[in-house]
């Protein structure tokens, strides 16, 4: 149960709230790479914590994100020309270049410099991996450059994909540190998905339902782990990381690439699932990428030519209660990601805590809830930087292994829950 | 389900619900939800094992909790767990006065057990113990507020072998916010 107050104040992220102020203290993901993929090429239309903006790629290949409408009268600059280093509204030709300068005003003569009085609000858009990354706050207060591993293997080692979720961000969020639903949820994909099958701790899941959570405050946010029996009274440990804001990353299996989400507010009501593969040391197989293509794994659909899940409320997510009644799948809803994706939409856009009944096996996002509500208050009240900014909070992974009863994950996984460039991931 | 997705997805004799979902996912709807308690109140006990942990305890007492118990050893003698049987588990509510395990526990729905020392291994056994004859949840809280990570592992060992759920908590304001979240 979360108060109503506390639940806004997780919640609402636009300009001026709390949490607002907060995501607005990180790099995070705007757009995928690729849909700027090359230079003057159309622009693309991206809301972001509440503000509408409009990214670009300029001639000289930089890149912009600024307020999507002209100064001038008000038009979307999203039907504007890319041409010659800036984006000129198709109304009256104002030019904007990728920091939201006006360049040109042709209705006024140049030596009047009107147009140096004119500038559209303008982020910054940097690429890093498959990623265009934003920060959205002040810019005297910038934090460095993300290097999430994912985001910073070669390119063949990493594939990312987006989908738009229509609920809010936490709710979408705390699906990914809810170590809990696997069992369930996702029971059928587990034997069945080609990104997840095969793999020996697979069987140590079916064969123990009853996980053992092991909650852990971490400097950057929390490794949630979950324990299971494995052979010779030995523990089972899949360990959950998550960053602060909204960085999760699931336990790998096997040799499977390991994935992972940032889960970023688009507005109240809306967020985007971001969705990462990669592995440490490899390239990715053509079939798993293939497979990622495909919508396997933590991968989704679309409907053509959009990130909306080809499987969505509209179409009730393609319910198939035959496969449901059959065991093929637990919910009826084919794929991880819309296995989760229409159980948290359904909630509502902003689910209403204040009605839940949690359980002791819900600290885990108990506990994320609370170090976020701290984060936020700390930073309204007294300007304190929230943790997962710094570089070192960043370089996580997640891990699974079989270890001694008498160790503590932290310790004993230490290593294996740190990136270390060449080595690969603990998997089991 | 055939292997490629695509058959799924293509099939046009597909059942869909004409897309309820995306009605009844709406802002608008979400009004609607019945309001009525879908909970009865719980039977929480908490249980501090140190006496700093106490502490920590005693400065959430007063808030008005849904029945909550808030029990404290009353000795700080070493529990041998083999030669204590519930009863003689010497308990004490806030007010000092004397508490019986096997009656707090007959009832309660969850056990959270709070520690900020690891030599509590004796009485967390007991309690959890009791707690695990009546299948109850025993959720661990270990308190590591300024303490070093050592002192934290045994700590979390000291609970580990009982607690389904243990929660390593860098800063005593969890023990409020953990509890208010459970509805204790
Ligand atoms: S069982 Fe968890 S939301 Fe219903
Ligand atoms: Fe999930």
């Amino acid at each position: 149960m979360l108060r109503k107050e506390v639940n806004d104040l997780l919640t609402q992220t636009d300009p001026g709230t709390p949490m607002g102020d907060m995501f607005r203290q990180y790099w995070i993901p705007a757009l995928l790479a690729r849909e700027l993929p090359e230079d003057d090429c159309p622009p693309v239309r991206v809301k972001l914590l509440g503000e509408r903006l409009l990214a670009f790629r300029d001639s000289h290949g930089r890149y912009g994100l600024i307020d999507e409408f002209c100064a001038h009268r008000g038009v979307s600059l999203w039907f504007g020309r890319n041409e010659e280093g800036g984006l000129r509204c198709p109304y009256h030709g104002w030019k904007y270049d990728v920091e939201g300068n006006c360049t040109e005003v042709p209705s006024e003569p140049a030596e009047s410099g009107f147009c140096e009085k004119i500038k559209l609000t303008a982020y910054p858009l940097i690429r890093i991996g498959d990623v265009l990354w934003t920060h959205m706050g002040d810019k005297d207060n910038r934090p460095p450059r993300p290097e999430w591993e994912f985001a910073t293997v070669p390119a063949e080692q990493t594939y990312t994909s987006k989908r738009w979720q229509e609920c809010n961000w936490l709710q979408a969020m705390e699906g990914g540190i809810d170590s809990s639903h696997v069992s369930w949820l996702h029971s059928g994909s587990l034997k069945s998905d080609p990104l997840f099958k095969g793999a020996r701790g697979n069987q140590y899941n079916q064969n123990d339902k009853k996980p053992v959570f092991e909650v852990v405050e971490a400097d950057g946010g929390l490794f949630i782990g979950a324990r299971r029996m494995a052979e010779n009274d030995q523990y089972y440990w899949r360990i959950t990381p998550w960053v602060m804001p909204s960085f999760t990353m699931v336990p790998p299996r096997g040799d499977h690439p390991v994935h992972g989400h940032f889960w970023i507010p688009i507005d109240d009501e809306n967020c985007w699932a971001w969705s990462f593969d990669y592995h440490p040391t490899r390239a990715l197989s053509t079939e798993e990428r293939q497979a990622m293509i495909d919508g396997y794994g933590v991968h989704n659909q679309y409907v053509p030519g959009t990130f909306r899940p080809r499987q969505n409320k509209d179409n009730d997510y393609l319910m198939d209660r035959d496969a449901q009644k059959r065991g093929e799948t637990y919910s009826g809803v084919w794929g991880i990601a819309m296995q989760d994706a229409s159980l948290q939409e359904s909630m509502g856009p902003i689910v209403d805590r204040t009605k839940e009944n949690l359980v002791s096996t819900d600290n885990g996002i108990i506990m994320a809830r609370h170090r976020l509500r701290k984060a936020a208050v700390a930073l309204r009240d007294k300007g304190t930087p929230p943790p997962g900014r710094d570089i070192a909070h960043q370089m996580v992974r997640s891990a699974a292994r079989v270890l001694p009863q008498d160790q503590p994950f932290k310790d004993a996984m230490k290593d294996d829950l740190t990136v270390r460039p060449g080595v690969k991931q603990t998997s089991v | 389900m055939g292997d490629d997705i695509r058959d799924l997805f293509f099939d046009p004799n597909h059942p869909t619900l004409l897309g309820g979902c995306a009605r009844a996912a709406s802002a608008e709807e979400a009004r609607y939800r019945v309001q009525y308690p879908n909970s009865r109140a719980r039977t929480s006990r908490i249980f501090a094992l140190d006496a700093a942990a106490a502490e920590v305890m005693y400065g959430v007492t007063e808030s008005p909790w849904n029945g909550a118990h808030f029990l404290t050893l009353s000795t700080t003698a070493t529990i041998d767990p083999e030669a204590t049987p519930a009863e003689a588990l010497p308990l004490a509510h806030p007010d000092g006065a004397a508490a019986d395990l096997g009656r707090e526990l007959d009832g309660a729905d969850v056990v959270v057990l709070l520690a900020t020392r690891g030599d509590s291994e004796g009485a967390a056994e007991v309690i959890a113990r009791e707690a695990f004859h009546r299948k109850i949840m025993c959720a661990g809280l270990a308190l590591a507020q300024d303490q070093q990570d050592h002192a934290v592992d045994r700590v979390v060992n000291s609970m580990r072998r009982f607690a389904s759920v243990l929660v390593v908590a860098r800063d005593n304001d969890f023990v409020p916010a953990m509890l208010t979240a459970l509805r204790a």
